[in-house]
């Protein structure tokens, strides 16, 4: 079970931190797209 | 039926990508529905996992890391090719738009890529009893990450000028000669391979090739959100980058 558990966790933790990742680079692109404009 | 499904939403999936991607800035509203969509599959995928899906009688509960496994495979192939069709597109029009969709493809394949290398082991040891074999189908898959881990650090070195998107257009487009190299890879060991074989409908009980259906599309347009908010960044960069040349050059 421990396996399984592992397997899930690891999948939604990637995913989960990409996104979040992609969040705060729109963020950043979007502070600097209207800083240079 | 699931698989008719699967076909149908990796099209829709990829039709709505190639459509955002032609105006990525004014259409991007629509991700919000896109990842409501995937988020509302998640927990009717895990229900089946749980709930639905038998126990293997050989492996037993770990057999159900199968349905995680299997799921990132489709977002993988279907990234790199993303990145040829944008590195193809760009080569003929050199409209940054296509430029957009490649790095964006590249980027969230190598993700899912990387979650296939990273779940694969945790399901070998306890069915194999190694983390790890130098088989064909994971060397092969593991070189297919490398090729792609490359184009995005390529990118990333040398963003914004056309020859870099020229170079890495054709990098990501013969890239993608490798994809039939690790799907076919198990056939072409002719069985000296621990990995098991591609798993087909017929192979599978009906209840187990439903819930891996049901991930497949759930990935799919966990994956398409995803390469939608990646366009979206690179569109907003770009935008970025050209005022810049606009305010130097003045």
């Amino acid at each position: 079970m421990g396996w399984v558990l592992a397997a899930y966790g690891v999948t939604a933790a990637v995913l989960v931190g990409y996104a979040l990742q992609l969040r705060a680079a729109r963020r950043a692109a979007l502070r600097e797209s209207q800083r240079r404009s | 039926m699931v698989s008719g499904a699967v076909i149908l939403s990796l099209a829709a999936a990829l039709a709505w990508l190639i459509w955002l991607s032609r105006d990525v800035e004014a259409r991007i509203a629509t991700a919000r529905w896109t990842g409501l969509f995937a988020l509302a599959l998640v927990p009717v995928w895990l229900g089946l996992v749980i709930f639905y899906a038998p126990i293997e009688e050989n492996q037993g509960i770990i057999q159900k890391i199968f349905y995680v496994h299997t799921g990132a495979i489709v977002p993988t192939y279907t990234g790199f090719l993303l990145t040829a069709v944008g590195g193809i597109g760009w080569l003929r029009t050199r409209s940054a738009r296509w430029d957009h969709l490649a790095i964006a493809g590249a980027e969230v394949g190598v993700v899912f890529c990387s979650l296939m290398l990273v779940v694969g082991p945790l399901w070998a040891k306890p069915a194999w009893g190694h983390w790890w074999v130098w088989d064909l189908r994971l060397t092969t898959t593991l070189m297919l990450w490398f090729i792609y881990v490359a184009y995005v650090f390529l990118r990333s070195f040398a963003f914004g000028s056309d020859t870099s998107r020229t170079f890495t257009a054709i990098y990501g487009i013969a890239g993608i000669a490798a994809i039939p190299f690790v799907y076919f890879a198990v056939d072409l060991a002719q069985g000296s391979t621990m990995h098991p074989s591609n798993p087909t409908r017929e192979g599978l009980p009906p209840a187990m090739g439903q819930t891996a259906g049901v991930g497949l599309i759930t990935f799919v347009w966990i994956f398409s959100w995803l390469v939608a908010r990646r366009m979206e960044i690179a569109a907003l960069e770009e935008r970025a980058l050209q005022a810049h040349h606009a305010r130097t050059s003045a």
